[in-house]
C-alpha cells in the first residue's frame, strides 16, 4: 500500500516521461524521415565520413532480410571487437587498477549481453573489468544496441507505412540514431549526474585513511556517462556489481529520481513515434493505452504489500517505495539495472517485475517494446477481429496466415527460451554450482533460476544471481538464451513489416484499432496469452513465496 | 436517426427445403466413430494430440506401476476416468464433423433428386442426317445434342440452340410458373419442358453440374481449407506447440525439484489447455456455412467464396429483381391537352392486345377496371402488329377501319400468327385514310420518331419520373395524346435488407436502365445513397473495376452474357440459374431459385461464419482462465499446500481435475447447434458488433467455465 505522497511522485515521474516522450517525438521522426535539422551542418559531414568508414552507401535503400542481416553484421562485429578488448583487458591501456583479461565464457556471455542491450552481468564492474573495457565495450556496445533496437523499430514500422517500398537504410538509421538522438541526449545528462554527484574520471581508484585510521578505496571512473547511456538506453548494466545501489552511481535522491525518469523517457517516445512516423497519430493510442495500461497493473500489484519492506541487507538508502518501484521501472522496460538488492523485494513486487519481462511491452525496451506491442496487436486483431464478420485487417490490411503464421513464431520464441534452459538447469544440476542456491527453499530458489531466463530471454539484464552465476553453462545457456531472445523476434518481426510493404489496404469499415475499446481488449488479450503461458511457472515461483508468507527472497 | 434493424434471422430468406431427416442417426455415430482412427485426424492437429494422451493414461490405467515415480497405483480408478473423458473428448469432435456432413449431405441430396439419371434423346448428326438415340442420361458429354420434347425432363444443365417453349422450373427454384426459354437461356437439369420442343446443347458432363460440385465439396476431406482457415489452425497450432513446452517443462521440473505433480494431472491440465473447443469445431463450422447456403439454395463454388463474402464493402444491386418485382404496373392514365383519359385509355387498351408482357397485361386490366373497353375492338382482329422493337422502343397496332370482324376462337395469339409482319422500320409511315395507328413507348422515343406532342408534355414526364414512376407515351396517328404512369412495385422486404447491409457499413449501389429521376426516386424509397441510372449491363464491368481499383471487395449479381465480365472480376459474383451459361462460369455462385436479392444474404451468411469462427475461438481460449485456477492449486497440493489459497472456486481435491477435464470435453456438444447454425447477430456497425461479441464470447468465456466447472464439481460430490 502507498500513501498519497508516493502516488502523486510515481504520477509525477510518469507524466514527466509522458510529457517529454510525446515531445521528442516529432523530433525523431524528423532524424529518421531525414528531415532537415539546425545541427545538419555540423552532423552531415560527420555521418558521410563514418558511412564511408563502414562502406555503407547512404542512399540504398533495403528490403527486411537486407536491413536485418545489416544490423545482425553490424552487431556481431561489436561482439567480436568487444570480445577481444575485454579477453586482453590486461595488455591494453587504461588499466591502473591492472585487471586480468576476462575468462573466454564470461566475456562473450558479456559482450553478447551487452549488444543485445540485456546487460546481464556475471561479474563485478568494479572488481573486474578496466576503464578501456569499461569504455570501449561496455558503454561503446551500450550505445550501439540502443541504437540496433530503436532503427529495427523505424523498420517495422515503415514496413506498415501506406504507400512505403522498403524498410529504409540500415546505417543510415544507425548513425543518425547515435549522433542525433542517444548522444546528445547523454552528454546532456551526464553533466547533470556530475552536477549532481556522480564521478566521471579516469585517474585511478583513490585509496584514503578514513577517520577510524582504516584504509579504503573509493572507486572512481567514467561513471557518469555509463549511467547516462545505461537508463537513456534502457540498457541497465552498471559500472559496479550493485548497479545504481552503489551509492557513486546513484548517490541521492534526485539521481535516483532522475534515473527512473530516463529509464521510461525513449521507450515512451518510441510509443508517441509510433504513430507519427506511421503518419496515422491516432494508432499510437492501442499502444500507448496498452503499455501504461499494463505498467499500470505491474504497479498496483508490486504496491499490494505494505510498505516499507525491511530484511536483512535491503538497500534502504531510497526506503521500500523508491526500490519497489524502480524494480517495476526497470523491468517495465526492460532496463534492468537495480537500486537495491532483488532478494530484499517483497514477492508481489517480483511478480511484478517478471510481469514487465514476460510481457515486453510495457512499455518494454526501447523499440522493441513496440515491436512487441505489434505482435500483440497483430494476434489480438486476428482473433478477436473475426468476430465482427469480417477479415481481420490492421491498419487495413488483411491478415493473411502467413502473418499469423509469423507473428506466433515470434511470440513461441520467448516461452521456449525461458521454460527450455530453466529445466535444463535443473535437470543437469547446474544449479548446484551457484553456491547456496539448492539450499534455498524451493519457492525462492526456483525464482531466481527462472528470473535470470526470464531477464537473459527479455533482454532486460536485471538479476538475483549476479557474479555467482559466472559458471560456464550458466554463461554459455544465458548469452545462447539472449541471443535467440533478441534477434529472433527482431528477424520475424522485420519479416512480417517486410511483407506488409506495399500490400493492398482497404476498408473503411474494419476494426478500430485506434479505439478505447480495442486498446482494453487489446490489454485483455495480452494479460490472457502471457497469463496463460507462464502462469505455472509464477505459481511456482513468486506466488507460492507469496502464500508462503515470505516478505523477500533471502530465504 | 438510426432506424432499428432487425436480427440475422427476420431478414435473411427462409430456408426453404423439405424437412431433413434426423441428424443422430446409425450411420452418423458409426461415422463419428471410424473417425476416430488416427489417420482421420491428421488433419485436425489438436484432436490427434488428445488421442495420443488418452493412450498414455490409458497404459497408466492398465498399468500404473511401470509410470511411477509420476504415477501412483492408489489412483489407477482416477486414470481410467481421465482415459475415459480423453476419448470421449475427442469422439465428441468427430461427433461434430460427422454431424456437419450428414447435414451438408442431406441438404446436397434434397437438391441432388432434382438431377436423377433420366432417359434422354440425344440427336446425333451425321453430315445433313440427324437421327435421334435413346440413352440415359448419365452418358450425356459436354456438347451433346438434346432433343426436348413436351413433357421431357432436362436431362442435365443445357444451353438451348433451337425452339421456343415453356419450361416448369418449379422443382428447382420453386417458382410454379413455367419460364419461357429461347435460344441462348440455360436449362437447368431437372426442369420439365410443358410446351413445344426444344434443342439444346448438354452444357456439363453428368456429375459436374453445380449440385454435383457441392455434393464433393460437403465431404469434408476433399474440401481444401479456406485462407481463413488456414490462419486460425496456424494460431491453434502455436497455442499447442507453447503448451506442449510448457507441459513438457512442468513434467520436468517436478522431476528434477521433486514436485510429485501426477503425469495423469498434467496430462489434464495440458489438454484443458490446449484449444480444443475450436479444434474440435472448425471442421463443422465451416462446413455448416456452405450447408446454411444450400438451405436457401445458393451453390458456392468454393468456401473461400463465402468468406469473401464476409468481407464485402460494396454491393451492386440490380434495380430489377432485387428492389423491385420485375413488372411495374400502370395505375394511372394521364391525357394530354385536348384528350379525355378515356381516350387515352382505350389507346392503351389496344395497343397492349398484343402485348403479353406484364406490363401490357397491367394496362388492361387499368383499362377495363375503369371501364375504357375501346370501340374499335372488332377492327383488332384485322389490325397489323407492331411488336416490341429495342430499335424503336415502342409497339403498338395499325387498325383499318370499316372491319367487322369478330374475334375467332382461339384468342388473339392465333391471330397475331397469322398477321404478324416484322416491319418495325416502317412504322409511322404510309398511313392512308382508313388506318390508324396507334403506339406506345417511352416518351423520348416518340418524340425521336418526330410525333408531335403537346406543352405541358415535357413537364408531365418529368413530374412522374421524379416520384420513382415510369412514364410511357401512347399517340394516335402521329400524336402523342397522353401519358401512362407505370409504377415499379418494390419486393417484399428488400428495405430491411438494404438497412440491414447499411448498418454493416457496407455500400449498397443500385443499377438500373431507367432515367435518373426515376432512379433516384426509388433508390431514396429503400434508402440508398449511390445509383447509377440508364446503364447498361456492359457498364457493372467498369463499376467492378472502378471500386476494386479503391481496394474495396465488391460483390454483385447478373445473369447475362453481357453479365459474364463483371462476375468474373467481381470477388463475389452471384450468378442466376435461369441466366446464360457464360455467367453461370464466371460467377463464384450461383443461386438456383434465380432471385438476386440473395446477394444480400449472401454477404450476411459469409459474415456469420467468420463471426462464428471468431466467436468459437475466443470462447475457447478464454476458456483457459478457469481450467487453471481448477487444476493448478491441486497439482501441486501435497507439495505445497499454500498453494491451496489459489483454489479460489472451493473444488473438491479429487474432483477439481475431473471438472475441468469434463467441462473441458462436454462445451463441444453443447456448442455443436452454436457451430452449426451460426451465432445469431443483428447487423450493426463493425465497433457495436466487435464489443458485444467480445463481451458475450471473449468475457463470457472467461465467466462460464467457472461456474460450469464448479456445478460439475457439485455433481460429482453428490454421486
Amino acid at each position: 500500500m502507498i500513501d498519497a505522497t508516493q502516488t502523486f511522485s510515481i504520477i509525477v515521474i510518469l507524466g514527466a516521461a509522458l510529457v517529454s516522450g510525446s515531445l521528442l517525438a516529432p523530433y525523431i521522426v524528423r532524424v529518421f524521415n531525414g528531415g532537415p535539422s539546425r545541427f545538419d551542418r555540423i552532423l552531415d559531414p560527420i555521418e558521410r565520413r563514418l558511412y564511408r568508414l563502414m562502406g555503407a552507401k547512404p542512399e540504398a535503400t533495403m528490403g527486411w532480410k537486407e536491413y536485418f542481416l545489416a544490423a545482425l553484421l553490424l552487431n556481431v562485429g561489436q561482439m567480436v571487437l568487444a570480445f577481444i578488448i575485454l579477453v586482453y583487458q590486461n595488455v591494453l591501456p587504461l588499466n591502473p587498477q591492472g585487471f586480468p583479461g576476462l575468462s573466454l565464457d564470461l566475456a562473450f556471455n558479456t559482450v553478447v549481453s551487452f549488444a543485445t542491450n540485456t546487460n546481464l552481468q556475471h561479474y563485478n564492474g568494479e572488481a573486474t573489468l578496466s576503464y578501456f573495457s569499461q569504455l570501449g565495450a561496455i558503454q561503446f556496445l551500450q550505445f550501439t544496441s540502443a541504437a540496433t533496437g530503436i532503427c529495427c523499430m523505424v523498420a517495422l514500422v515503415r514496413g506498415f507505412r501506406a504507400g512505403s517500398a522498403n524498410l529504409g537504410n540500415f546505417y543510415v538509421d544507425f548513425i543518425r540514431s547515435l549522433t542525433r538522438i542517444l548522444l546528445p541526449l547523454c552528454l546532456m545528462a551526464a553533466l547533470v549526474f556530475v552536477a549532481l554527484g556522480v564521478p566521471q574520471s579516469l585517474g585511478g581508484y583513490v585509496p584514503v585513511k578514513t577517520v577510524e585510521g582504516s584504509t579504503q578505496t573509493i572507486l572512481v571512473g567514467p561513471v557518469a556517462s555509463l549511467v547516462s547511456i545505461m537508463q537513456l538506453g534502457t540498457n541497465g548494466g552498471g559500472y559496479y556489481g550493485a548497479n545504481s545501489a552503489y551509492p557513486f552511481q546513484n548517490p541521492n535522491p534526485a539521481t535516483d529520481v532522475l534515473e527512473i525518469y530516463l529509464m521510461l523517457l525513449l521507450p515512451t517516445a518510441l510509443v508517441f513515434v509510433f504513430g507519427e512516423l506511421l503518419g496515422k497519430k491516432r494508432e499510437t493510442r492501442p499502444i500507448l493505452i496498452g503499455t501504461y495500461g499494463l505498467f499500470a497493473l505491474d504497479l498496483a500489484i508490486a504496491f499490494i504489500p505494505p510498505l516499507p519492506i525491511v530484511g536483512p541487507g535491503l538497500e534502504t538508502r531510497f526506503g521500500g517505495f523508491f526500490s519497489t518501484f524502480w524494480t517495476v521501472v526497470t523491468t517495465a522496460v526492460t532496463t534492468g539495472s537495480v537500486n537495491s538488492s532483488l532478494s530484499g523485494i517483497h514477492p508481489l513486487a517480483i511478480l511484478s517485475a517478471f510481469m514487465g519481462m514476460l510481457i515486453q511491452a510495457t512499455p518494454g525496451g526501447k523499440g522493441v517494446g513496440v515491436m512487441y506491442m505489434v505482435m500483440y496487436i497483430v494476434i489480438t486483431v486476428f482473433v478477436v477481429g473475426l468476430m465482427t464478420g469480417r477479415t481481420p485487417e490492421y491498419l487495413g490490411m488483411k491478415i493473411t496466415a502467413r502473418d499469423v503464421k509469423l507473428v506466433m513464431v515470434a511470440f513461441l520464441i520467448h516461452p521456449l527460451v525461458i521454460l527450455v534452459p530453466t529445466v535444463l538447469a535443473y535437470a543437469t544440476h547446474a544449479v548446484d554450482a551457484i553456491p547456496g542456491l539448492t539450499s534455498l527453499p524451493t519457492s525462492v530458489g526456483f525464482t531466481q533460476v527462472l528470473y535470470e531466463f526470464t531477464s537473459a530471454a527479455a533482454n532486460n539484464g536485471s538479476d538475483f544471481l549476479g557474479a555467482s552465476a559466472n559458471t560456464p553453462f550458466f554463461n554459455l545457456a544465458t548469452a545462447i538464451v539472449i541471443l535467440v531472445g533478441r534477434y529472433g523476434p527482431i528477424a520475424v518481426l522485420l519479416a512480417l513489416a517486410g511483407s506488409m510493404v506495399g500490400r493492398k489496404r482497404s476498408s473503411e469499415h474494419s476494426l478500430k484499432t485506434d479505439s478505447n475499446t480495442f486498446s482494453l481488449v487489446l490489454i485483455g488479450s495480452i494479460l490472457l496469452l502471457v497469463v496463460l503461458t507462464f502462469l505455472p511457472f509464477l505459481i511456482l515461483g513468486p506466488v507460492l513465496a507469496y502464500f508462503q508468507g515470505m516478505v523477500n527472497f533471502f530465504g | 436517426m438510426a432506424r432499428q434493424t432487425l436480427g440475422l434471422g427476420r431478414i435473411l430468406e427462409r430456408a426453404r427445403l423439405p424437412r431433413r431427416p434426423s441428424l443422430i442417426t446409425g450411420s452418423t455415430l458409426i461415422d463419428s466413430v471410424v473417425r476416430l482412427n488416427p489417420i482421420s485426424l491428421l488433419a485436425n492437429p489438436v484432436m490427434l494430440i488428445v488421442e495420443a494422451t488418452f493412450v498414455i493414461v490409458a497404459a497408466m490405467a492398465v498399468d500404473p506401476s511401470a509410470f511411477v515415480p509420476v504415477a501412483s497405483v492408489r489412483e489407477q480408478g482416477f486414470y481410467v476416468e481421465v482415459a475415459a473423458i480423453l476419448l470421449i473428448t475427442v469422439w465428441f469432435s468427430t461427433l461434430s464433423d460427422s454431424l456437419a456432413e450428414r447435414q451438408a449431405k442431406n441438404t446436397a441430396n434434397s437438391l441432388r433428386q432434382l438431377e436423377s439419371e433420366v432417359p434422354s434423346k440425344k440427336v446425333v448428326t451425321e453430315g445433313w442426317e440427324r437421327e435421334i438415340v435413346l440413352v440415359r442420361s448419365n452418358e450425356l458429354l459436354k456438347g451433346d445434342l438434346v432433343l426436348l420434347e413436351k413433357n421431357d425432363v432436362v436431362p442435365v444443365d443445357a444451353e438451348v440452340l433451337e425452339g421456343i417453349a415453356m419450361v416448369d422450373e418449379s422443382l428447382v427454384t420453386g417458382e410454379s410458373a413455367p419460364v419461357r426459354k429461347a435460344p441462348g437461356d440455360s436449362l437447368i437439369g431437372g426442369s420439365k419442358v410443358v410446351t413445344d420442343t426444344l434443342t439444346a446443347r448438354v452444357a456439363v458432363n453428368f456429375g459436374e453440374s453445380y449440385v454435383d460440385q457441392m455434393v464433393k465439396m460437403v465431404e469434408a476431406s476433399k474440401r481444401p481449407k479456406t485462407p481463413n482457415e488456414v490462419a486460425i489452425t496456424t494460431v491453434l497450432f502455436g497455442l499447442s506447440a507453447i503448451f506442449t513446452i510448457l507441459i513438457v517443462a512442468l513434467l520436468g521440473l517436478s522431476a528434477t525439484l521433486g514436485l510429485g505433480a501426477d503425469l495423469s494431472v498434467l496430462i489434464a491440465l495440458y489438454v484443458c489447455l490446449l484449444p480444443t473447443t475450436i479444434g474440435a469445431l472448425l471442421p463443422a463450422i465451416g462446413l455448416s456455412g456452405i450447408t446454411r447456403l444450400y438451405e436457401r439454395k445458393v451453390v458456392a463454388k468454393s468456401g473461400k467464396a463465402i468468406e469473401t463474402a464476409g468481407d464485402t464493402d460494396v454491393i451492386l444491386l440490380d434495380k430489377t429483381g432485387t428492389i423491385t418485382v420485375g413488372n411495374r404496373q400502370a395505375v394511372e392514365f394521364i391525357p394530354l391537352e385536348g384528350h379525355t383519359e378515356g381516350e387515352v385509355g382505350e389507346a392503351a387498351f389496344l395497343t397492349s392486345w398484343f402485348d403479353d408482357t406484364p406490363e401490357g397485361r397491367s394496362l388492361i386490366r387499368l383499362a377495363y377496371d375503369k371501364g375504357y373497353v375501346p370501340r374499335e375492338l372488332n377492327a383488332i382482329t384485322l389490325s397489323e402488329v407492331y411488336e416490341f422493337s429495342a430499335n424503336t422502343r415502342t409497339s403498338g397496332v395499325k387498325l383499318f377501319h370499316g372491319s367487322t370482324f369478330t374475334l375467332p376462337k382461339g384468342g388473339h395469339t392465333r391471330i397475331r400468327r397469322k398477321f404478324f409482319h416484322e416491319e418495325a422500320g416502317e412504322r409511322g409511315m404510309h398511313l392512308s385514310e382508313d388506318e390508324t395507328e396507334i403506339l406506345k413507348g417511352a416518351p423520348d422515343s416518340l418524340l425521336k420518331a418526330g410525333f408531335t406532342a403537346p406543352t405541358n408534355f415535357s413537364k408531365l414526364v418529368e413530374e412522374i419520373s421524379a416520384r420513382g414512376d415510369t412514364p410511357m407515351a401512347v399517340a394516335r396517328d402521329h400524336q402523342v395524346i397522353g401519358l401512362i404512369r407505370l409504377r415499379d412495385i418494390l419486393k417484399a422486404g428488400t428495405k430491411e435488407k438494404i438497412q440491414a447491409v447499411k448498418a454493416m457499413g457496407i455500400r449498397p449501389v443500385m443499377i438500373t436502365g431507367d432515367q435518373p429521376l426515376t432512379a433516384k426516386s426509388i433508390a431514396q424509397e429503400v434508402g440508398i445513397e449511390e445509383f447509377v441510372p440508364q446503364a447498361k449491363p456492359e457498364d457493372k464491368y467498369g463499376i467492378v473495376l472502378k471500386e476494386q481499383a479503391q481496394t474495396r471487395v465488391v460483390a454483385m449479381i447478373g445473369d447475362g452474357t453481357n453479365d459474364a465480365p463483371a462476375l468474373a472480376v467481381a470477388d463475389v459474383g452471384l450468378a442466376m440459374n435461369s441466366g446464360t451459361e457464360a455467367a453461370k462460369e464466371a460467377a463464384n455462385m450461383v443461386d438456383l431459385e434465380s432471385n438476386p436479392a440473395k446477394i444480400i444474404d449472401v454477404v450476411l451468411l459469409g459474415k456469420q461464419l467468420l463471426m462464428t469462427r471468431g466467436a468459437v475461438t475466443a470462447f475457447s481460449i478464454a476458456n483457459d482462465v478457469a481450467k487453471y485456477f481448477a487444476i493448478l492449486p491441486v497439482m501441486f497440493a501435497t507439495t505445497f499446500p499454500a498453494l491451496r489459497a489459489l483454489n479460489i472456486l472451493g473444488l473438491g481435491l479429487n474432483s477439481a481435475v475431473l471438472s475441468a477435464l469434463i467441462f473441458n470435453a462436454v462445451i463441444i456438444p453443447l456448442l455443436i447447434p452454436l457451430a452449426m447454425k451460426g451465432v445469431a447477430f443483428k447487423p450493426s456497425d463493425t465497433m457495436t458488433l466487435f464489443l458485444k461479441n467480445v463481451l458475450v464470447y471473449g468475457v463470457g468465456g472467461v465467466i462460464v467455465p467457472f461456474v460450469g466447472i464448479k456445478l460439475i464439481d457439485l455433481l460429482i460430490g453428490a454421486l
